[in-house]
């Protein structure tokens, strides 16, 4: 099965905030992220988070990437797989 | 982590780079929350009174007000609260108010006096990190530390609240009020810090007591003394250097009685739903029981930052005022007004002037 037939679920030990108006992941507990920081989100990336809710595949995200943003599709494509690896890497989001 | 989505950046980083971006905005990004004025020790310089017990028909926010108050908060903006008392582990739904705030990603500090830690407290700030846990001590031998406290056996139990955080590797921060009773181990407590590998600082300005009294002054070191412990710290000096280098001299602002960032990027909220612009600056306050943090902040505390000058004071020329602990919550506790001068701070201000080679500022 192709990767964009995936769905990730947002694992509840990081949280993200909205602090004047930037998108942050903020990690609450033991053994999810880095403690000690804190990521960042850009525009495209804080909407793909929002979109995460373990319903949608990623190819129904990626659609909507497309629609909403100024994006190739293949560009939006890496840009979702890749911003999901990473999101893997530090345990803010689940395969489910 | 190297991802272009995804900037991974320390805290520190992270503030700086958010305090500059916001510059001129008023966003209630930092603030403290007082669970309680209880506490189960008896500190002689302590600045809340009610008899260390609570003012008597005034009840505490329960967990639910709190809950309630920290959504608010969150929607408004804040990152980083300050959890306070009193002695905030006196709470029974200590654990509840902690957890929740941090479900809510806030990024907490604690300050207690360490007494009450237990293993059960430890473990849990170890799964849901806080940003910084400060004790304070009140001396370094037990003698010193119980004199202050008024409390035989604290000292063993604060020295084993310490130890069952740094066994969990928590971010602990040590620090002291310097005064009368303690000023003769002020280095010893630096240096027991250092020794256990965490910061230390120390404070030698002993404010009025929330109820008006002077008691607490009884204690304070004279400016001179404040001011040689400056000196005797390099660390601190180099400190104040940087700090001088950036703001002193700076014209006042002669207009109005507040000059910090109270209000503007910081609020407190007292034991049964006070909102304030700060710890200190309590009054005028606005009832979180009767409204909600958002008007409050919005409407409420930025009157409060625009208050003007109602006559003159020599604060509103004097061109160390960055260098001074002058302002209008230590006014209110101290002459019952926001205006008046508190004299104490004016000369320790003055005496560090002098310190710090800024002598031809204080005429």
């Amino acid at each position: 099965m192709s990767l964009l037939e995936e769905r990730y679920q947002k694992d509840p030990s990081i949280v993200a905030r909205e602090i004047a108006g930037e998108v942050i992941l903020v990690p609450i507990r033991q053994n999810v992220g880095d403690l000690e920081s804190i990521y960042t989100l850009n525009e495209t990336a804080a909407r793909m988070w929002e979109l995460l809710d373990g319903q949608r595949s990623l190819r129904e995200i990626h659609g909507v990437i497309v629609d909403e943003f100024d994006v190739e599709a293949e560009e939006a494509q890496q840009d979702l797989l890749g911003f999901v690896a990473q999101l893997e890497t530090i345990g803010a989001v689940k395969r489910v | 982590m190297d991802c272009p989505h995804i900037p991974e950046l320390s805290y520190g980083e992270f503030g700086e780079r958010l305090r500059a971006r916001i510059a001129g905005q008023r966003i209630p990004l930092a603030g403290s929350l007082e669970l309680t004025f209880r506490c189960n020790l008896r500190c002689v310089h302590c600045y809340v009174a009610h008899g260390h017990n609570g003012l008597p028909g005034q009840e505490e926010l329960t967990c639910a007000e709190i809950y309630g108050i920290l959504d608010h908060v969150v929607d408004e903006g804040c990152l980083w609260l300050l959890l306070t008392g009193g002695e905030p582990l006196l709470r029974p739904d200590f654990l509840d108010i902690y957890g929740y705030a941090r479900r809510k990603g806030l990024l907490l500090t604690l300050f207690t006096n360490g007494t009450l830690i237990t293993p059960r407290i430890a473990d849990y700030l170890a799964e849901w990190r806080p940003f910084k846990v400060e004790i304070t001590l009140y001396g370094r031998t037990q003698e010193t530390y119980e004199r202050v406290t008024g409390v035989p056996g604290s000292h063993a139990r604060c020295m084993k609240g310490i130890e069952l955080l740094l066994e969990r590797g928590l971010p602990l921060k040590l620090k002291t009020m310097a005064m009368t009773l303690n000023r003769h181990e002020l280095w010893d407590m630096k240096a027991y810090a250092e020794s256990l590998g965490v910061n230390f600082r120390f404070d030698p300005l002993l404010n009025a007591r929330l109820d008006g009294s002077s008691d607490p002054a009884r204690f304070r070191l004279s400016p001179e003394e404040a001011v040689a412990c400056d000196l005797e710290d390099p660390q601190r000096m180099d400190s104040w250097r940087q700090f001088c280098q950036r703001f002193v001299g700076m014209p006042p602002d002669p207009e109005h009685i507040y000059h910090c960032g109270a209000g503007v990027h910081t609020f407190h909220i007292g034991p049964h739903g006070e909102l304030s612009a700060c710890m200190i600056a309590r009054e005028p306050h606005y009832d979180l029981r009767q409204g909600c943090f958002r008007e409050g902040w919005r409407e409420f505390i930025k009157e409060v930052r625009l208050q003007k000058r109602t006559r003159d004071v020599k604060c509103a020329r004097c061109r160390l005022i960055a260098l001074c602990g002058q302002c209008p919550g230590w006014a209110q506790l101290e002459h019952g007004d926001q205006e008046t001068p508190v004299e104490y701070l004016c000369q320790v201000a003055h005496r560090r002037a002098e310190a710090f080679g800024l002598g031809s500022m204080t005429s």
